[in-house]
């Protein structure tokens, strides 16, 4: 309790306020604004936390996410088209609700699930991360090596289109780790003799790179999107809520666990728990046709579960030090970039900073109600900006914010080149998040590895006979035959694949 | 989707061959242990197993459901504006150090509104903003040392 007041404490701080209102509003307009995701809003905004100290950094990218995950379901409803990858399970349902006049009931219960959701999150983050710390005090290299083993073939499950693609993707980012001083011999590997490689290919900028310029180049692209802003009448956003909460609470519950649960997966973030938590809806639900049609029911099912799923990210991000999503990959790196390595040790060392965690959370998901009212009025001017303004204006951040990190153009040059990979790979049906998966657990599985191996003198059975490292073994080889057996139950069923069930 | 799919493989089993190519020389551990070029070794023969998988089903798979989904070819104009983008990447890094911050992303970023269709004015008015506001934040909130060039403040 004395921790949590502490924790409260660090919060109440006039920086730390400000801060958290700044990453509210900048994640509401990122997540509104159709083309720019909550990983780009991350990746911008790590050279600011670069220069904070741990407890605002953390916070401001719990908050701002949390908004962000929020704020894509505005232009779901309004303009069809989700603001960020996590609305698109029920962009269809909110368009259609829309269409038939019920704007304010769609963005109200957009704005009410997203908080609740998010809450219930925070819940299970809080009662359940401590816990897993304790067990994980006892993991050696063996176990974490199992563990990011398991992360990746997680990651490369759950990616989306074809999982060869992942799986390619994976190993890119696990082959951009190795470049750099190699830590068994301290070879320089792959660095053609430049020095400023000589300490790895830099994250921040790698980031930078792969979700900021690509988005750009990407935008440049596809050229200025055209779309109707339909006018609607937003008054009482709340009126008819408390029916709905009382109509769809077991929903509710069900989702916010699903949602954390997948978060907690290594690898699987909000977009799919969304997908997830909506055909799960659909299967219990008493009106199924209403499905795609403009269901309600739908929107609260996988709006409670995006928003629980970012809490269930930072589990094992803060637990093991294995990353739930693409931003927690990055909140990784932010933590390693200020000395501070995620683990089960955090939590006793500086119990403070998982408390300052928590609160954000709880804080973040309550300012949500308000904020995102006024997030909803503004909505229109909003969606109005246009895309080949604010295009260069993002490219300027990107290019200001790889060069502030050590002052040099070389980052720049990492940011240049990431950039034009992760356009190439994304147009190509490439997915990007398991590149930062791989450049994250990376160095994890290697130098795990190695230090296994050399401590034990190369006896590799230990892998396969410490009892806690053979459990999390099976689960990684179960994790590959997954998309087998899912394969099996499908053909069972005689039923198409969920993602061509629903449109978006 | 397809031919693309092909090259892509292909792409990546040369970066699994490269990888070899140069791990070929790293020294083992004491007692002839892998050491450094274990971990590389594995990811290139995984570029070149998945590269190769990815190349064979290319092949196997017709024109098929992907090329729906194929979005309408970038048109030249398009191919233009992408590499406005990078070369205006190229240019700040050259430039930055003898104008200064202030005058180069201001003009850079005037020249690509423009190049993206925004009118005269309001590329004027938004480049010039969005440098002070990238200032703002940057030299004075975070007290990044930006290139003063020629006009500092």
């Amino acid at each position: 309790m004395e921790i949590f007041l502490k924790g409260l404490f660090l919060l109440a701080d006039l920086k730390v306020i400000l801060i958290i209102m700044a990453s509210a509003i900048y994640g509401l307009f990122v997540g509104a604004m159709p083309g720019l995701t909550a990983t780009m809003a991350a990746a911008l905004l790590v050279p600011f936390t670069f220069f904070m100290d741990p407890v605002p950094a953390l916070v401001s990218i719990v908050t701002m996410s949390a908004m962000a995950i929020f704020a894509g379901d505005i232009p779901a409803a309004l303009v069809r088209i989700p603001g960020t990858p996590s609305s698109a399970a029920y962009t269809q349902d909110s368009f259609e609700l829309t269409r038939q006049g019920k704007a304010e009931q769609v963005l109200g219960a957009d704005v009410l699930f997203s908080a609740i959701g998010g809450l219930i999150g925070a819940v299970i983050l809080m009662s359940s991360a401590p816990i897993l710390a304790e067990i994980a005090l006892a993991f050696t290299s063996f176990e974490y090596f199992w563990l990011a083993a398991m992360g990746l073939s997680a990651t490369v499950m759950v990616s989306s289109g074809s999982q060869i693609k992942g799986a390619l993707s994976v190993v890119l980012g696990l082959f951009l780790s190795t470049i750099g001083v190699d830590i068994t011999l301290g070879l320089p590997r792959f660095t053609f003799g430049s020095v400023e490689l000589l300490n790895g290919v830099n994250f921040i900028p790698a980031m930078i790179g792969l979700f900021g310029l690509s988005e750009v180049i990407r935008s440049v692209m596809e050229g200025e999107l055209r779309y109707p802003i339909a006018s609607v009448q937003t008054g009482n956003l709340f009126r008819g809520m408390w029916g709905l909460c009382r109509r769809y609470k077991v929903n509710v519950l069900r989702s916010g666990l699903i949602g954390t649960f997948i978060g907690i997966l290594p690898g699987a973030g909000a977009d799919i728990a969304a997908w997830v938590a909506y055909a799960a809806s659909k299967r219990f639900s008493k009106e199924p046709h209403k499905y795609g049609h403009g269901s309600i029911e739908a929107i609260v099912d996988a709006g409670t579960a995006n928003n629980s799923c970012l809490a269930g990210d930072w589990v094992p991000a803060l637990v093991f030090g294995i990353p739930g999503d693409s931003i927690t990959a990055i909140v990784i790196g932010v933590l390693f970039m200020k000395g501070l390595r995620p683990g089960p040790m955090i939590f006793e060392q500086q119990p403070d900073i998982i408390y300052a965690v928590y609160l954000a959370f709880i804080l973040a998901n309550l300012l949500m109600v308000p904020f995102g009212y006024l997030a909803i009025k503004c909505s229109s001017q909003m969606l109005r900006v246009p895309r080949n303004i604010l295009m260069p204006g993002i490219l300027m951040f990107c290019i200001v914010g790889s060069f502030a990190i050590n002052n040099t153009v070389f980052d720049v040059g990492i940011m240049f080149v990431m950039g034009v990979i992760g356009y190439f790979l994304e147009a190509n049906g490439f997915p990007v998040a398991p590149v930062v998966l791989g450049i994250v657990l990376g160095p994890i599985v290697e130098k795990n590895f190695m230090m296994s191996m050399i401590k034990t003198e190369w006896n590799v059975a230990l892998f396969f006979t410490r009892p806690v490292s053979a459990i999390l073994c099976i689960l990684t080889i179960l994790i590959w035959f997954f998309p087998l057996f899912m394969a099996l139950i499908e053909r069972a069923r005689g039923k198409q694949p969920m993602r061509n069930g629903v449109k978006s | 989707m397809k031919r693309n799919d092909r090259i892509a493989g292909m792409i990546f089993i040369a970066l699994g061959i490269f990888i070899l190519t140069q791990t070929y020389s790293y020294p083992s551990l004491e007692k002839g242990h892998p050491g450094p070029g274990l971990f590389p070794n594995l990811l290139a023969i995984l570029f070149m197993v998945f590269g190769g998988v990815l190349v064979a089903r290319s092949r196997r798979l017709g024109a098929s459901v992907e090329s729906i989904e194929k979005p309408p070819k970038p048109t030249a104009e398009r191919i233009v504006n992408a590499c406005s983008v990078l070369g205006l990447i190229v240019l700040f890094v050259v430039v930055v150090d003898h104008v200064g911050f202030l005058i180069t992303s201001a003009l850079l970023l005037f020249l690509l509104m423009k190049r993206l269709g925004v009118s005269l004015l309001r590329s004027a008015a938004s480049s010039i903003l969005i440098t002070l506001f990238i200032n703002l934040m940057f030299a004075k909130l975070l007290r990044v040392p930006l290139p003063p060039g020629i006009l500092s403040w």
